[in-house]
Parts: structure tokens; sequence; C-alpha cells
């Protein structure tokens, strides 16, 4: 037991921190905007979503991701950026990261950050079918429906993290420390995981259908793991034990 | 402290059975019931009313739902034509909740709404309190009469329910549903000899073949309409002996169906096709009374064909025509159609008259205030449906006095018709019975246990709150879970989705703790994954879906190479563990001959077993084996299975003591040996998920679990294997298949040991399973290892079991109640009794005994 405990000391000392949002204006304005528009666009199509899944999922995919890129660019530092200096950088010399430099490498993350949220999609949907999601039939609308989870939990994520192993693996255990962006991962997978609850029901009605409450979860749950990750528990690790 | 934990830990076991007997027999109370003969009583209207009959031949075809018989999908085309012109009496007889054969032959007999007690009876056959013998019933009339013998061919229930009562019979038992056609051809063989007999007054027929159609093959299976004609004639070779006899012409033919089937061809429930049998009265004497009805009948959804009386209604309805008084626990009515039937109206009066008379002794045992002084009319005023019904009754006696023959008469005819219908409801509708004082104790006798198990638990769980949390967080959602019925109806979901959550949450603690090696960690994780999605999709269970393809009953038995692949796989994974541990005195080659020889007889038993029970999965090299097998009966195959484990297993327990030590390998082997002994008591589309829960078990083998963990995984896998093996908490999901392997006679202790193993095998295969994991724990010198299981355990089914009691009570004027409540709660009672304390607490301390003895 001793032995154990003195390797997680000294593998703390290597632990990452939370990430912190741009240190602008604009980023603090827009992180809170940002819920507020993927609500109240859930809720505007909330109908749609019932009477029509499939279509309504995919012509929600471009808004989805162009709030998502307006937020990963606005408000978060995008991965290769340093970090951790930020603040003092700040402090010492607010106009120093040549601008155009800045851009290339942001409009890059952001393809290079896509690029991987579509592929995380297929891997998304088949964590649904363990979970449960019917495998034989609604293939269309479990896929679409990762599409929006990879949009949201994994597209910032990637923006952020890039292929830092050592973060992703901390992640991949579910001990990064929380901040936004973890945050709202988690909470839009633990989201997704309750949507489930209502289906067994029987009130026999159109929204318990497949994959209504899910998405509905996922949205709920990440907005709410945004706020709770980035406000109250910033910093804090989940521990299990 | 330790001390004072474990003695409340045993404390809240020992509460447990008390706290369900005390529920169960306040929520199924035990009806008291009238003892004696009924015999007439003196009323003023002469002579009691001849009797039109003096013979009954009384043919149930098991499962003969109204349809069956009335629509024009039917082969009862002889029995439709006599229904048109007049000499046959069509009805839909409601059958009440639980729709199984014994409690409908009792609710036939005796006229009373048999409790729902008679279910779990209705499994221990030989309990004498379930007999008949000592009861009031039709048949104790007929016999009382002594015009003649009893004679019965068919379903061996009525010789169980009446013991001696017949003078000539042959039982036949429904052990194979596979058997369509001997089962009926042991009845029919019978009847010419009989027709010609003029010794008995009494015939009971009781057909299975329909039943067993239905089960195999649904409602619109390919046999079913030819059986319906094999039926239809045996009811035209009746019937014309009838017509061309004279000792027979004044004999009664009744035609019924003890309950009916759903579209899945089960039944057990309250769906409308399991609880509308037919019932059909024919006799050339009828057609002066009828005019005959239309046949085909109009398509009904709820299979209501014609009218529709209650099932006991047939007792005093057979008294009349037959001329016997209605026996004494009665609660049927006299069917009205059947008064024309005598001429003079004091006859009617007197008919209806004895039949109210008779209930109103029953009522006046359950209400002592009935009867009494009151007023006679404007009797819908008064509230209380009881004193309603007495008023009521009060103003029928008023006009009795003066009636005559004419319209008042017939009057009086409709009221007291009427008054008997509304006196059947009151009586049968269960609300007035339950026994509150009771009911209370039981729960306060359940949060007594819950308080103490929660104390022998909490020094754990304050230790590693984190770590416990989920359990509790389990515990808590599935008690409010039990309020709702579509939760209960479909508790499997739960289940699933808690296990997978849990899984995924171990897979990333381990993830965590780095010991086992990430790339090993990562195919772990995704089998796990996988086989328990497998393993849910296994068997469609609840109740909306249940019909729904699915993987053990729809695909795999369209690709019966792949089962029996899967099947042999199975035997073959016990048996490389077996051999490669079991037999360690011996040389490898003799213990893998050893290992072999047990998996051969276990194997050959299956198939022979199979060829009997489900011969539509045999397929190639499988069937070649099992139709060359030599005729070896199969309960002497199954007894040889049970022997040969029996003894591998002293062998193991007996060499095992000969090298102690942690490296011993006997706990694996005994574990091995149940495993055997679960494959051979399951169905064989069922016998691949054993083998994926052996892969399942060996992957969190290395997860390195704690003992919270390893607590919690136990109860998640228990009850997701319990819904994966197709349970569920509907009385018609008992699969009884395997509960007489071995079993030549009645012996109810082997019969409800083997229901119970072939119910909850994957639970019993995880209690053995993780004890593995607790034995290791143990070695590493973990303390009080099985003290904490154990009270993790009991936590949660006394938990469980208040949110079951609170529900049923609250609920109790819920529709649902007898229908998804009192099923959950017989369900929680086996849980609760058998898995948990028998086998949970039982043969968990045992395995954990001898792991001590072996591996110390």
């Amino acid at each position: 037991m001793s032995s154990s405990g003195a390797k997680a000391q000294s593998s703390a000392a290597k632990l990452s921190l939370p990430v912190e949002l741009l240190p602008s204006e604009v980023a603090r304005i827009f992180t809170h905007i940002h819920p507020v528009l993927l609500l109240s666009a859930y809720y505007a199509r909330f109908h749609s979503l019932v009477a029509d899944p499939v279509h309504t999922l995919l012509s929600g995919i471009l808004p989805l991701a162009i709030t998502q890129i307006l937020y990963a660019v606005l408000c978060l530092p995008a991965t290769g950026s340093d970090k951790r200096p930020t603040l003092k950088k700040k402090l010492n010399a607010p106009k120093k990261v040549s601008s155009d430099n800045n851009l290339v490498s942001k409009v890059f993350t952001v393809f290079f950050a896509l690029v991987l949220s579509l592929l995380s999609t297929p891997v998304l949907a088949a964590v649904q079918v363990l979970f449960g999601a019917p495998i034989t039939t609604h293939l269309l609308h479990t896929l679409l429906g990762s599409a929006h989870i990879a949009l949201l939990a994994a597209f910032p994520l990637i923006y952020v993290h890039g292929s830092d192993s050592a973060k992703w693996r901390e992640i991949a255990s579910a001990y990064s420390p929380a901040d936004e962006i973890f945050g709202g991962s988690v909470g839009c997978l633990v989201g997704a995981w309750l949507g489930a609850v209502p289906i067994p029901l029987d009130w026999d009605r159109e929204w318990q259908k497949w994959p209504v409450t899910i998405v509905t979860g996922a949205y709920m749950g990440y907005v709410a793991g945004k706020l709770i990750g980035g406000r109250l528990l910033k910093g804090k690790r989940i521990e299990f034990d | 402290m330790s001390r004072l934990s474990t003695l409340a830990l045993i404390v809240a076991n020992a509460l447990i059975p008390i706290a369900i007997l005390i529920f169960a027999s306040g929520f199924f109370p035990y009806k008291p019931f009238l003892s004696g003969l009924a015999e007439y009583e003196a009323l003023d209207y002469g002579s009691v009313p001849e009797a039109p009959f003096d013979k009954v031949i009384f043919m149930v075809v098991d499962a003969l739902r109204s349809d069956f018989v009335y629509s024009n999908v039917s082969g009862f085309d002889f029995t439709q034509s006599l229904i048109t012109n007049g000499a046959a009496v069509p009805f839909t007889a409601h059958a009440t909740s639980p729709t199984i054969t014994m409690p409908r032959v009792k609710a036939v007999t005796t006229g009373s709404i048999p409790s729902f007690l008679d279910v779990i009876l209705n499994f221990a056959e030989s309990d004498t309190t379930s007999s008949l013998a000592s009861q009031d019933t039709w048949l104790a009339q007929m016999k009382a009469k002594k015009s003649g013998n009893m004679i019965m061919y068919g379903d061996d229930t009525w010789l169980k329910l009446f013991p001696g009562f017949f003078d000539r019979a042959d039982g036949t038992s429904s052990f194979f549903v596979s058997d369509f056609t001997e089962v009926d051809n042991n009845v029919t063989r019978h009847i010419p000899d009989e027709l010609k007999n003029n010794d008995w007054n009494t015939m009971i027929m009781h057909y299975l073949g329909l039943d067993h159609i239905g089960h195999k093959t649904g409602p619109r299976g390919p046999n079913m309409i030819p059986k319906q004609r094999e039926m239809d004639g045996i009811v035209r070779q009746i019937f014309e002996s009838m017509e061309a006899e004279k000792h027979l012409q004044s004999t009664l033919l009744v035609l019924c169906g003890d309950h009916g089937m759903n579209d899945a061809g089960n039944h057990g429930g309250s769906a409308p096709g399991e609880t509308s049998p037919a019932l059909v009265f024919i006799s050339p004497k009828l057609k002066p009374i009828s005019q005959g009805f239309e046949v085909p009948a109009p398509y009904q959804e709820d299979f209501q064909y014609y009218r529709v009386v209650e099932q006991s209604d047939v007792v005093p309805t057979l008294g009349a025509l037959l001329g016997f008084p209605a026996p004494r626990n009665n609660l049927g009515a006299f069917i009205p159609d059947f008064l024309p039937l005598w001429n003079k109206s004091t006859d009617k009066v007197q008919i209806l008259l004895r039949n109210a008379r008779q209930i109103v002794t029953i009522i006046t045992a359950a209400f002592p205030s009935f009867g009494g002084e009151g007023p006679s009319e404007h009797c819908a005023t008064l509230g209380a449906s009881i004193d309603e019904l007495s008023c009521e009754w009060r103003s029928i006696n008023k006009g009795l006095d003066g009636l005559n023959d004419g319209k008042q008469s017939e009057e009086w005819l409709v009221a007291i018709t009427k008054w008997l219908k509304r006196a059947q409801e009151l009586m049968s509708s269960t609300a007035s019975n339950y026994d509150i004082p009771k009911l209370v104790a039981g729960q306060v006798a359940s949060i007594f246990a819950l308080a103490l198990a929660l104390f022998a638990a909490s020094p754990m769980v304050l230790k590693s709150f984190g770590n416990s949390l989920p359990i509790l967080v389990i515990t808590l959602s599935y008690g409010i879970m039990m309020f709702a019925s579509s939760y209960v109806e479909e508790e499997q979901h739960f289940w699933y989705w808690t296990t997978s959550a849990w899984l995924m949450l171990l897979l990333l603690k381990c993830n965590r703790k780095k010991t086992i090696s990430s790339g090993f960690l990562a195919i772990s994780t995704v089998v796990i994954l996988i086989v328990t999605r497998i393993a849910r999709r296994w068997n469609q269970t609840g109740q909306k879906f249940a019909g729904e393809p699915d993987i053990g009953r729809t695909f795999l038995s369209e690709h019966r190479n792949l089962l029996w692949t899967l099947v042999v796989s199975t035997y073959l994974w016990n048996l490389q563990s077996l051999a490669s541990r079991g037999f360690p005195r011996f040389q490898k080659l003799v213990a893998v001959m050893f290992a072999t020889g047990l998996a051969s007889i276990a194997i050959t038993f299956k198939l022979a077993f199979t060829n009997e029970d489900s011969p539509e999965l045999l397929v190639g090299v499988a069937k070649m084996m099992a139709d060359n097998e030599i005729g070896v009966s199969l309960v002497m195959r199954a007894r040889t299975v049970f022997v040969s484990i029996a003894i591998c297993l002293l062998y193991s327990l007996g060499t095992g003591l000969g090298q102690r030590g942690p490296r011993n390998n006997t706990m694996k082997t005994i574990h091995d040996l149940l495993t055997l002994f679960l494959i051979t008591q399951s169905r064989a589309t069922n016998i691949p998920l054993l083998l994926l829960f052996e892969i399942q078990s060996y992957l969190l083998n290395n997860l390195d679990l704690t003992l919270i963990e390893a607590a919690t995984t136990s109860l998640l896998l228990q009850y997701m294997s319990f819904f994966a093996f197709g349970g569920s908490n509907a009385i018609s999901s008992i699969d009884l298949s395997s509960a007489y392997n071995g079993v030549s006679g009645y012996n109810v202790v082997a019969v409800g040991i083997l229901t119970f193993i072939s119910n909850w095998c994957g639970p019993v295969f995880w209690a053995s399973a993780i004890n593995l994991i607790l034995l290791r724990l143990r070695m590493r010198g973990e303390k009080r290892v099985l003290f904490q299981y154990i009270a993790v355990h009991t936590m949660f089914v006394a938990c469980s079991l208040l949110f079951v009691m609170v529900a049923c009570t609250m609920l109790r004027t819920h529709l649902f109640i007898w229908t998804v409540f009192s099923p959950k709660y017989l369900y929680s009672m086996a849980w609760s009794l058998g898995q948990h304390l028998l086998i949970n607490i039982g043969l968990t301390s045992l395995l954990h005994w001898l792991g001590g003895k072996y591996m110390a």
C-alpha cells in the first residue's frame, strides 16, 4: 500500500493544470454566450428533432460546428500555444505573439480538431452501442447523435490538447483537473448516459424514441458540466476512492 | 465492535425472512374457506327443481382461447355448426390472473377466486392446502350423488388436486412442451370405451396438446388449426354418441379452456388473450332454449365473444343443470341463459335464490355487518358498497313476498341476477382483504433489517465513501424505481444500464491504478463491454418487447450449427479448465480422460433432453447423435450427470486437502463443477451465455478488484445475468423445462431446487465466480472479507425489500397491483430467500470456509 502511495505522489508532481481561457474580454463574454446559444438553438429545434431526428441532427451539425469553432477560437488556447505562462505574459508583455502566426496556427488547429472529431464519431457510436444503443436499426440516428456528441465533447478537448499524450492518458482515466473543457466533455457523456432513463417508461411519447433523450442529455450535460467544471469545481479532480 | 456488528448482521438477515412472511400473510391473505359439503336447505318453494341432465362430460382444452372456437379462422367447424343450430351455447369465460392451470382448475371446480398464493402452491403442488380433497367442489357434489363413477383422463393436475377422487384415471404430465400428440392420444384412446360405459356420471378430460403448440409456435403456428380440428372431431364423436346412445341422452358436454394465451403463445398474466378462454355448453337438449348464434362471430379485438361470464359461474350453473347445491365457497352466479330450461317460475326463483343465499353466507363470513337491519330503498345513496349490497339484498327479499307468475316475477329475476353479479364483483375485488397491520409490521421489520445492515456495513462505507458511493446510489435508485410499473416490468433495463456504466467505471479505475499493462487493459475493456452487450441482447425479456427477435430464441434457432458450436465450446471451456486443474493426483492424460468422460456424459444428456424438449433445434451432427442414442431414459441420464458431478466434487474435496496452500486449485475446480451443473440446468440456447460469463469472470479476475468493488460487481452481474437468461418480473417467464431433470416421481424439494437453479442460473454462477476473487483478497490478508461482502448484499436486499413492500402497500388499489406489483413481490421473495440467504450467504460462506481450509 505504501509503495503505491509513493507512486501516486511522484506522479502527482507531473500532473497537468486546468486550462485557462484566453485572457481577452471577448473570451470572457463569449464563454457565457456559448451555453445560452447552444441551449436556445437546441430548444428551438426540439420539436423538429422529435418529428424527424435524422434530418434535424444532420442539419444541426454545421451550426453546431460553427458555434464550437467560434467558442474554441475566441475563448480557448489552441494546442501548441504556450498555456501556462499566459498570465505572466499578460502582465509583462501583452502583445508579444505575432497575430499572423497565431491565426494560421489557429486555423490549422481548428481543421485538425474537426477532422479528429469526425474520426471519433464512429468510435462514440460504437461506445453507444456497447452501452445499449440499437445495433440492427437506427444506425444513422446513433451516428448523427454521436457527431453532435463529438463536436460537443471531443472537439474542444482536441483543439486545446492536440496530441499531448500525457494529457490524453489523464483524460482516459478521467483524472484531468476540472476546467470548462474537461467538465463539459464529462458532463456531455454522463448526460447522454442519463438520457436513457426515461426511455422504458410506458408514457408512449414521441420524444421517448431513440435518440432524442440521449441528445438532450448530451446538450444539457455539456452545459452543466462546463459550468461546474469551469466555475464550481475548477482544478479539482474526480476521485473514485 | 466487530462482535456487535457481526451480531447486527446476523439479526438483520434473520429479520429478512420474518419481514417477508409477515408482509406476505397480510398481502396475500389466506382466504378462510367454509368446510363441509353444501346441502339443499329447505325453502318455501316446493321441491328442488328437477335437473335436466344427469351426466357431465367436462372437456378442458388447455389454453383454448375464445377466438380459437368462435372466429372465422378456427378448426372447430362441427362445434360452430352446433352453435348455429342451438345445440351449443357459447360464452367467453373470464379467467382472472394468474392464468395458469392449477388456479384456473380450482376456480372452475370450487367456484371461488383462488388467492394469489396459489401461484406459489402451483409450483409446490403436493402441498396439502392446495389439494381440493377436503373442499366443496362440484366434483365432490357429483361424487356425493353416488349416481355413478368419476373418471378422469388428461393433465395430472386434476389427480393432484383431487387425490383418491377418481374411480378410473389416466394422468398425463406436461414434461415436454414439444409433445403435441402423445399427451392427447393418451386421453382420446379412452373415449370410445367410456362412451359405451354406463357406470359413470362425471367424465373429465384435459387436453394439453393445444397449450404445448401455443408455447412452441404461438397461436398462429402451423399445427394450431389441425389440433383444433382434432379437438373438434372429439366433440363430434361425443355429440354423435349423445344422440345415438340412450344412456347418454341426458348428458351435458362442457367444452372449455382453462385460460387463453397471448400473442406469443404464453400465459400467466392478464392480457386480454390470456384471460379469455372459450366456454361452450353442448347437448341436443339445449336446442329448445337456444335460437342459435351467429358463427363465425364478428372479430373481437379483446377476445370477448358472445356473453362474457366468470369462470366460476360454471359451478352454480352445473349445479342447477345436474341437480346439486352450489358448493359452499362458490362465488359464481348462475348463467341466466339457461333459466328457460325450467318452465315453472317458482323453479327459476328457487335456483337464483339458492345461489344468492349461498353467496350471502360467504359475504356474512367476511362482513359480519351484512344483512342486519337497515333501509331497503334508495340503495345507491349509501356510499359504502357493502352497505349498498346489503340494502339491495333486503329489497330483493322484500320483493319475494307475494311474487306471482307474471311480469313482476320477471323483474325480480332480473334484479337478483344483477345482484348476484354485484356480489360477485365485490367479493372478488381484493381491496378489502389486505391486513394493514401486518403490512406495516412487515415494513417495520424490514426497516430494522435495513438499519442493522447499515450499521454492519457502516465502518466499511465510512472508510471508503467514494468507493461505496455507486452501490449506495444503485440501492437507492433501485428502490425508488419500484414505484413505477413500467420500470418493474422492464427491470432489465436498469441493470443493463448500470452494469455497463459500472464496468466502464471499474476499467477507468483500473487504468488509474496501473497494476496491469495498458494493452491488456484495453483489450479487457473492449471484450468485457462487448460480452455484456451480447448478453443483454441474448433473450428479449420484460413485457413490451418480450416477443421481439433476439439472439438466443430467434437468431440461434435459425443458425443451429452456430448454436451447437457455441454450446460445445462452452462444454470444452469447462473441460479444459477441469482437465488442467481438476485431478492433480493423476497424470495429465488420465485427468484429461476423466474430464472428457464427465463432459461427454453431460453433453449427451443435453442432446437427449433437447431432442425431447425442443427437437427443432437439433441439426447435423447433433441431430445424428441424438437420434442414435440408445434408449436410456432421460431421468437416468440426468441422474448419471448429477452423480458424476457429485463424485468428482467429493474426490476434489478429499484430495484437495493433500497440498494446502495458496496455489491449491480445489476452489477453482469446485467452481468448474458447479458451472457444469448450471450448464446442465440451462436450456440449450442459454448455454453459450455461461461461456460469455466465463470469459467475463476470467477478465475481471485480472482487474485486481477491491472488496467493495467485488461486492458491487457481484450484485450487478447477478441481476444482469438473471435478466440475460430471460428472467423477468412476470410469472409467465418462469422456465420449468429443467425443473424435472432426474426426478421421476413428485418431489417438492428436488423440483423446487432445480427450478430455482435453472431460473437463477446466472446469479448462482456469479456468486461462485466472485467468491474466487474474495478468496484471493482474503489470502492477501484482507480482514473480514466475507462479513463485509455479506453486509453489502444484506444492505441492498433489505433496502429493496422495504421499497417493494412500501410500493405494494401504497399502490394496493392500483390497476396493476395483481399483474405487476404482486408478481414483483413474489420475485423479491425468491431473490431474498433463495438468492440472498441460500446462495449469497449460504453457498458463499460454505465456499469461503472451504477456501480457507484449502488455501491457508
